[in-house]
């Protein structure tokens, strides 16, 4: 029961890291229709921005915030000076995947270039514990399930009751159309990729406070978690991306206290891929 | 540079090059998208591997492993190739008809991580992250590896073998099987509609890179005579990746050169780099990597086809000669057709062409019983019955939306029925899918433009004919003169519907450089040339001149009173009222009337339901 306890807490923090980072995949690929899958890059780059941050003897919660403009601003750019012009040529799907995996090499290993290939974690107290049972959960592990929650709710609020969440949503459906309706379709892209960017620095920081330490490559598994989480919950739906990192948080991580940590991500591979081979719509998706 | 360094870049060539065929026959040939290539590569390496190794107990025990079966030259590279080849069948169910194309590159991608980190955790299987070494090296009992001669004789080897690997695909990819392959390139869904079994040709295409990929990983580990998860991580399939484009996908030639140009250049060149001790020890690597995004990205955007780009295949036929013509019939080219007063009528345009006998006479060919399609709880299909008479030319109107497009999409299985029956010749075809009913003669067109953009109009026309000995993997390896007869005949079909439509003259054009109007009757030529018996047609006159549009229904009625029957959705109704008979009018899901178009005309609701829609 304690190893059950103590792994669910590692879960609900993976699946809070998770949530935020998949939610924010989900929408870029839902409203723009890019598969960025340069989302993992960008996020060590927010990890890094913060460490730097941090390095300056900053509270790395100020790097935290530092890294969400960075990104945010970051992915614009990317959109904005990449894709876009690609998809304006009438680019194909496979060759936006190409582009987005060429720019992870880009992005990922210039960081690398710049910080060098060694692990580096974030000078900050882990506050005390809570513990209730076997569960045990320091401040910061609380505060990273709290932000995720806020940003779950954000997400929920942005979508159902914003002019922008609905403009997102319109586009999301139909991209011609919402123009012809009189959407700023090319403003509402902007603004998502802006908002994820977000959200992606925001899980890139709370990745690596999970994980301790960190390189210019750790979120290249975590990368498939992502993908794992978004095509479980169907591949654009907000709310099937916080059920598959719920799912595959949990799943992990208690796997992993059962298995042996070395196998712990294999059950998000099975997962990814029997959802392709089965069901590539995802537990929300419509089927066709 | 001494001769070691020269031979170790030749075998790095003939390996990378030998990779790059069999990822080009795969992505630049047939559009399939293998981002976890580099699976098969190692598959083949551990396979050649654990063949030649001896047991591992009799080798000093301090690896572990499966099999080392010490097996002798050539075993191991024929077993890495059939390896290569057999693990890409499990990988088939990501590549069928109902994934997108960048959905399954994810999924191979992600395999590719997660056998990475399984072999890399898993030390029994092929002793884990450090992998195995001491590989014995093909013939090391006769021979000593080391000698310089020996070393010049594998190369020499390696790059024979590579040779081979060029002719083979080259073979695959200039047959009609090749030319199917580049079809489904071009537009799956449209090769689907024109009877191309899209699981079957990529799940040959898996198959066939995935034995030359586990062919070059065997070759590799006989040199460096070691092999680990380092060697394979999902990056070097970028690599690849990179090479095929900027060598030209599509080119086995530009193929080649990409790998002479990226893993040899890049990866086996700057290793020699000295190493400065002012520079961070990552430095040079990460580098290398941002290069190779900048390379993929850079080209993608500057040069998309590549150095070499692929290279036009133009047919020229006797039959291509002016004196081939028929002299009744002058040739005229679109845009000349669009020229109103040019254009040959060979029939009036005052005389109705299609009034052929009564429909009661002729049998039903093709019936929809019931007939339903949902979207997510939107009937845009409501239970539709009706059917098609033998020989008819049958018009389908109705307002936007009024479900005519995905009912057609249901007849010809491009979409699967939500409920209800489609009949054909009797047959119940529902549960068919689309390969399968054209290939029954029941073929589809379009609405939106469909044609294979990098075949040229001839290849277009070719791609769709039926029965072509050299349209299969076994076909195209037996060679052209196994299948010459039948290309030349389908080349004289083509002929003759290209003569038929006033189209010679563009023969050898790209599809994808042709006129809206011109496109059209390409793809509508292409449907003809695959023998239907029913023709189903998508707004076939959309965008397209009149005076043509006259011409293509003059041709369809004639074909028409040859034995074909048409189903034809247009919103021309001068159209309709010339060629069509009957007419079917449908709106908001559901058949409203049926009869000749002057009936329709008087009927209420007909003309009630238009000018609402």
């Amino acid at each position: 029961m304690t190893t059950f306890l103590a792994s669910f807490g590692f879960g609900l923090v993976t699946a809070s890291v998770l949530a935020v980072a998949a939610v924010g995949f989900t929408l870029q690929f839902g409203v723009t229709d890019v598969l960025n899958l340069a989302y993992g890059a960008v996020m060590i780059a927010g990890a890094f921005i913060a460490y730097v941050i941090n390095q300056m003897g900053l509270s790395v919660w100020i790097g935290l915030v530092v890294a969400m403009v960075a990104c945010s601003v970051g992915s614009v750019l990317l959109n904005a000076g990449v894709y876009t012009p690609f998809q304006r040529r009438g680019a194909s799907p496979i060759t936006m995947v190409i582009v987005s995996l060429g720019m992870t090499l880009i992005i990922e290993f210039s960081v690398q270039a710049i910080a060098g290939g060694t692990s580096v974690s974030y000078t900050m107290s882990q506050g005390p514990s809570v513990r209730a049972d076997g569960l045990v959960l320091s401040t910061v592990q609380l505060v990273v399930i709290g932000l995720s929650l806020l940003v779950m709710a954000g997400t929920h609020v942005l979508l159902r009751y914003t002019r922008l969440g609905k403009a997102m949503r319109a586009t999301a459906a139909n991209r011609t159309l919402a123009r012809n309706c009189g959407i700023r379709t090319a403003q509402v892209i902007n603004l998502t990729w802006a908002v994820t960017g977000a959200l992606c620095g925001l899980a890139g920081v709370i990745f690596a406070m999970d994980a301790g330490s960190f390189d210019a490559t750790a979120t290249d598994l975590f990368l498939v978690l992502i993908l794992a989480a978004v095509f479980l919950g169907g591949p654009g739906q907000a709310y099937g991306a916080m059920l598959g990192a719920v799912v595959i948080g949990l799943a992990t991580e208690i796997s992993a206290a059962y298995i042996t940590p070395d196998y712990k991500y294999v059950i998000a591979f099975v997962a990814l891929l029997v959802m392709l081979g089965v069901r590539p719509s995802g537990l929300l998706g419509a089927t066709q | 540079m001494n001769s070691y360094y020269l031979i170790n870049l030749l075998i790095y060539a003939a390996v990378d090059a030998m990779a790059c065929l069999g990822l080009n026959q795969q992505f630049g040939v047939a559009g399939v998208t293998n981002f976890g290539f580099i699976i098969f590569q190692a598959a083949g390496g551990y396979t050649a591997a654990i063949l030649a190794m001896p047991n591992q107990s009799a080798n000093g025990a301090f690896q572990s492993y499966i099999g080392g079966w010490n097996l002798p030259f050539p075993i191991p590279w024929l077993g890495a190739a059939v390896v290569g080849g057999v693990i890409a069948l499990p990988f088939t169910f990501l590549v069928g008809r109902r994934l997108r194309g960048d959905f399954a590159a994810v999924g191979l991608l992600v395999a590719a991580v997660l056998l990475n980190l399984l072999v890399t955790n898993y030390r029994p299987l092929l002793n884990g992250d450090a992998g195995l070494s001491l590989i014995p090296a093909p013939l090391q009992g006769e021979f000593d590896p080391q000698s310089s001669g020996y070393q010049w004789a594998l190369a020499a080897v390696a790059i024979v073998v590579c040779a081979l690997v060029y002719l083979f695909v080259r073979r695959i990819t200039e047959s009609p099987y090749g030319r199917s392959l580049r079809a489904m390139r071009d537009n799956d869904r449209v090769a689907d509609s024109l009877g191309k079994n899209l699981l079957s040709l990529r799940s040959a295409m898996l198959v066939t890179g995935g034995a030359i990929a586990g062919l070059s990983g065997g070759i590799l580990v006989s040199y460096i005579t070691t092999w680990s998860p380092a060697a394979w991580g999902y990056a070097e399939t970028v690599v690849l990746f990179a090479a095929v484009i900027i060598g030209g996908a599509g080119n086995h030639l530009g193929a080649i050169l990409g790998a002479i140009l990226v893993p040899v250049g890049f990866e086996e060149v700057t290793r020699y780099i000295p190493t400065s001790n002012n520079l961070p020890p990552n430095l040079i690597p990460s580098l290398e990597w941002v290069a190779i995004g900048l390379l993929i990205v850079v080209f993608l955007w500057v040069r998309p086809q590549g150095i070499l780009p692929e290279r036009k295949r133009v047919i020229r036929p006797a039959a291509l000669s002016p004196e081939a013509s028929p002299p009744d019939r002058p040739p005229a080219d679109g845009p000349a057709a669009a020229r109103p007063g040019l254009a040959p009528a060979p029939a009036p345009p005052a005389a109705p062409a299609a009034r052929l006998a009564p429909p009661a006479d002729h049998e039903i060919v093709l019936q929809a019983v019931g007939v339903e399609r949902e979207f997510g709880g939107v009937r845009a299909v409501a239970g539709v019955s009706f059917s098609v008479r033998h020989g008819t030319m049958t018009g389908l109107i109705g307002p936007n939306g009024a479900g005519k497009s995905t009912l057609l999409a249901m007849l010809a299985g491009t979409l699967p029925v939500s409920s209800g029956r489609v009949i054909y010749q009797g047959q119940d075809v529902t549960r068919l899918p689309a390969y399968r009913r054209a290939r029954l003669g029941l073929v589809r067109t379009f609405q939106l433009a469909s044609e294979f953009k990098r075949l040229t109009v001839m290849e277009n026309l070719l791609s769709a004919a039926p029965g072509n000995r050299g349209d299969s993997f076994r076909g195209a390896l037996a060679g052209p003169r196994y299948w010459r007869g039948d290309e030349t005949a389908a080349i004289a079909r083509a002929q003759a519907l290209l003569t038929r439509f006033g189209l010679d003259g563009h023969a050898n054009s790209y599809a994808g450089d042709l006129s809206g109007g011109q496109r059209r009757l390409v793809e509508i030529m292409r449907a003809l040339m695959a023998e239907p018996r029913v023709l189903l047609l998508d707004e076939p006159m959309a965008g397209v001149h009149p005076n043509l549009a006259r011409r293509i229904g003059n041709e369809l009625a004639a074909l028409c009173a040859e034995g074909l029957t048409v189903l034809m959705v247009e919103h021309e109704l001068a159209i309709m009222d010339e060629f069509c008979d009957p007419v079917v009018a449908m709106a908001e899901g559901a058949v409203l009337a049926e009869g000749t178009m002057a009936e329709l005309r008087s009927r209420t609701e007909v003309v009630e339901a238009y000018l609402v829609g």
